[in-house]
């Protein structure tokens, strides 16, 4: 039983299309990537699935279920622009948002205590949230959307403006609970993330669905084209007919070559040049390039470079 | 339900707990009962002090007419008496250069039985108070001389010239006092007028607030706006509702202290009009403020809107004078029923005079239309209004979103 299925939804604000046609599955017990450039449609997306608003057309089905409200106790939701009341002291908040999951006061009381520890951040439990930096803002946040044990965790941009220290806390937190069996669903830019933690990946630009599946899957649809070397001397074998683009930082060079067996044959020329080769390591491409060269296509070329760099 | 009694829990408990309430319950108070005390005080003990001129040809007039002005109840004017050669240039002079306030020209009567005709002459045209107390002083002077042409004698002049007074009786039988009772209504309906403003205000601020620091993204991924509207409005509500009702404790605390000395009367029926009125009248116009809020994102585009809710708010204030002076004309009858004002002044009517039991409930009924009215339409602005962000929405974009499910 799918924990999320959206079939065919569509989203339409004045005249802009949100979201056209999306469909996707969340099975349970799997780290969801939600990826896309700004503007996409994946907030809007997020919203149709958790009932915040409505689609024009399709369905949205949460735990096998067509929507309903009574299904929210059982997500939990990080929205991307963080929201929390400013002169409320950071239990009472926690207390406040937790008894309306569902929980009891006391209940409510001794998780946010469990969950303050478990994050580090047991010093700001009587403080205002105004008085909290950012970081510990985002944790208090991230609480908040856990602490009525949600089976469906959706977080939009859950590490934005995190330290790597504590963005790697709350990565392994979210891991945990993945492993714990419940389903995970996050978007972000951050590609090396996505690579790292996520089994599935769904890529959405202009409101469409682009790319979906498993890692496995989206990573071994692409060709093993991509060289990296590490070289000194000669370097007129970057320009083997077979190199289609190559970028060359002095020394170390990314090559991205028209087929698989070009690898070699590049290899050859270098060694048949003299050139030192110290690393020839033929990849797949990084989720970051699939990433580019897919929003590139969906757009004009010009305007994805805008949008990739951004 | 259970969601809203939260919201409006902690809506409640959050406002109860800052010092801006504990400041508005004691500062409120004080500073319109002082107010009202102030101007009453001064109202009854401000004399004219003017210095005028009278010139004129009839020194017995002149001379009392002085006599009258100097010293009397109302007025404490300096009066020269100048013959009636003096030139107006002269005194036009004067009252340029200050030294003068106004001078009056006495022209004598050109036949017998005819009034004398008087020009005056003030330094300012809007000088009401002064003009008014001669004109009396005048009226005082020639019905004396009249008098006593006719051979009426000093004593007899004099008790015929004495003021007469009123004794007001109260429905129940007491001697009443026009005046604290009408200062009761007066201030029953300043108090309700700056408390439903300000509760009002309240809701709308609180929607902006949750609305900049994005928290409707949190509560809304469980909670529905309805529910999210009605507990605001509820707990915003019952927060007003705390505050009048500690007024009124110690109003009444205050009034048995002073007992029957005072002259106050708050009647029952009156604080229970009040608290449905102000109950009626603070939904209804939270209602507009929650739509407000939903439709701006800053305190200062939210100024800019504020007339829809000062407009009808003025407009009771503007009908406070004739609805006082005349409770049960047409113009009062009507106006007590228009929604928007009806809790206002349909109160005021039943402070000082009770209307008709079918007024009330009719002003009653049609309040409750027009909540239910607002409250639709404000919850579908609401409903889409807080979840847009950035530029303004213009007219008929709010009126698309009505349209939205």
């Amino acid at each position: 039983m799918p924990i999320v299925e959206l079939k065919k939804i569509r989203k339409v604000y004045d005249t802009k299309v949100a979201v056209e046609g999306l469909s996707l599955t969340i099975e349970p017990g799997t780290m969801f990537g939600l990826l896309g450039p700004n503007g996409s449609g994946k907030t809007s997306s997020i919203r149709m699935m958790i009932g915040m608003t409505v689609p024009d057309s399709g369905s949205v089905s949460l735990f096998g279920k067509p929507f309903d409200r009574g299904a929210l106790h059982r997500v939990g939701y990080l929205p991307e622009e963080r929201g929390l009341y400013k002169k409320m002291k950071v239990l009472d908040q926690l207390v406040f948002l937790g008894q309306l999951h569902g929980l009891s006061e006391s209940k409510a009381r001794e998780r946010s205590l469990a969950w303050c520890e478990r994050v580090q951040i047991t010093e700001a439990i009587e403080k205002k949230t105004e008085e909290l930096s950012k970081g510990m803002q985002q944790k208090i946040q991230f609480i908040a959307a856990l602490l009525h044990e949600p089976e469906l965790i959706i977080m939009d941009e859950p590490f934005s403006g995190l330290d790597p220290v504590n963005a790697e806390l709350l990565q392994d937190t979210l891991i945990d609970l993945r492993k714990e069996g419940k389903a995970v669903l996050f978007s972000t830019h951050r590609m090396d993330q996505v690579e790292k933690m996520c089994d599935s990946i769904a890529l959405i630009s202009r409101g469409k669905l682009v790319l979906s599946g498993s890692m496995r899957e989206v990573k071994s649809s692409y060709p093993r084209n991509r060289v990296h070397v590490v070289f000194s001397g000669d370097e007129l074998f970057l320009q083997n007919p077979e190199v289609e683009e190559a970028k060359n930082y002095a020394g170390i060079a990314e090559l991205k070559l028209h087929n698989e067996a070009g690898a070699q044959k590049v290899l050859a020329e270098a060694m048949a040049r003299g050139t030192v080769i110290h690393r020839y390591e033929v990849k797949e491409p990084t989720l970051e390039e699939i990433f580019i060269e897919q929003v590139r296509a969906s757009f004009g070329d010009e305007e994805a470079r805008g949008i990739a760099d951004a | 339900m259970h969601n809203v009694w939260l919201i409006a829990k902690r809506e409640y408990t959050e406002r109860i707990k800052t010092k801006g309430f504990l400041i508005a319950t004691i500062l409120i108070p004080v500073l319109m009962g002082g107010g009202l005390f102030g101007v009453a005080t001064m109202a009854s003990k401000a004399k004219a002090t003017a210095h005028i001129a009278v010139v004129g040809s009839q020194p017995q007039l002149a001379e009392d007419l002085k006599r009258e002005l100097e010293d009397s109840k109302e007025s404490k004017m300096t009066v020269d008496v100048l013959p009636p050669s003096t030139a107006h240039a002269v005194l036009d002079q004067q009252i340029s250069n200050n030294l003068l306030d106004a001078y009056l020209v006495i022209v004598p009567a050109t036949g017998s039985g005819q009034r004398p005709t008087f020009d005056f002459t003030p330094r300012s045209t809007a000088d009401i108070a002064t003009s008014t107390t001669i004109e009396n002083a005048l009226h005082r002077v020639l019905t004396r001389e009249y008098l006593a042409a006719k051979g009426a004698s000093e004593s007899e002049t004099s008790a015929l010239m004495e003021p007469v007074t009123l004794v007001v009786i109260a429905g129940n039988g007491k001697r009443g006092d026009s005046k604290t009772s009408f200062y009761v209504a007066y201030t029953l309906f300043l108090l309700m007028y700056m408390v439903v403003l300000l509760y009002g205000m309240n809701v709308a601020r609180s929607i902006i607030e949750e609305k900049t620091s994005r928290v409707f993204e949190v509560l809304l991924a469980t909670i529905t706006p309805d529910e999210l509207l009605a507990g605001k409005i509820v707990g915003v509500g019952a927060v007003g509702l705390s505050q009048v009702g500690i007024w009124m404790v110690a109003a009444g605390l205050i009034a048995a202290r002073l007992g029957a000395t005072s002259g106050v009367q708050i009647s029952m029926p009156q604080v229970v009009y009040f608290i449905v009125f102000f109950v009626l009248g603070y939904t209804l116009y939270s209602a507009v403020a929650a739509a407000l809020g939903a439709m701006t994102n800053s305190e200062q585009e939210l100024q800019q809107l504020n007339m829809f809710m000062m407009i009808p708010l003025f407009l009771s204030l503007l009908m406070l004078q004739p609805i006082v002076s005349n409770p049960n004309s047409m113009l009062s009858r009507i106006v007590s029923q228009i929604p928007f004002c009806a809790p206002l002044l349909m109160n005021l009517r039943v402070s000082i005079s009770m209307p008709q039991p079918w007024e009330i409930a009719l002003s009653i009924g049609l309040i409750l239309v027009t909540i239910y009215a607002v409250l639709w339409v404000s919850s579908r602005i609401y409903r889409v209004g807080i979840l847009m962000y950035g530029k303004k929405p213009n007219l008929p974009e709010i009126l698309r979103w009505l349209k939205y499910s």
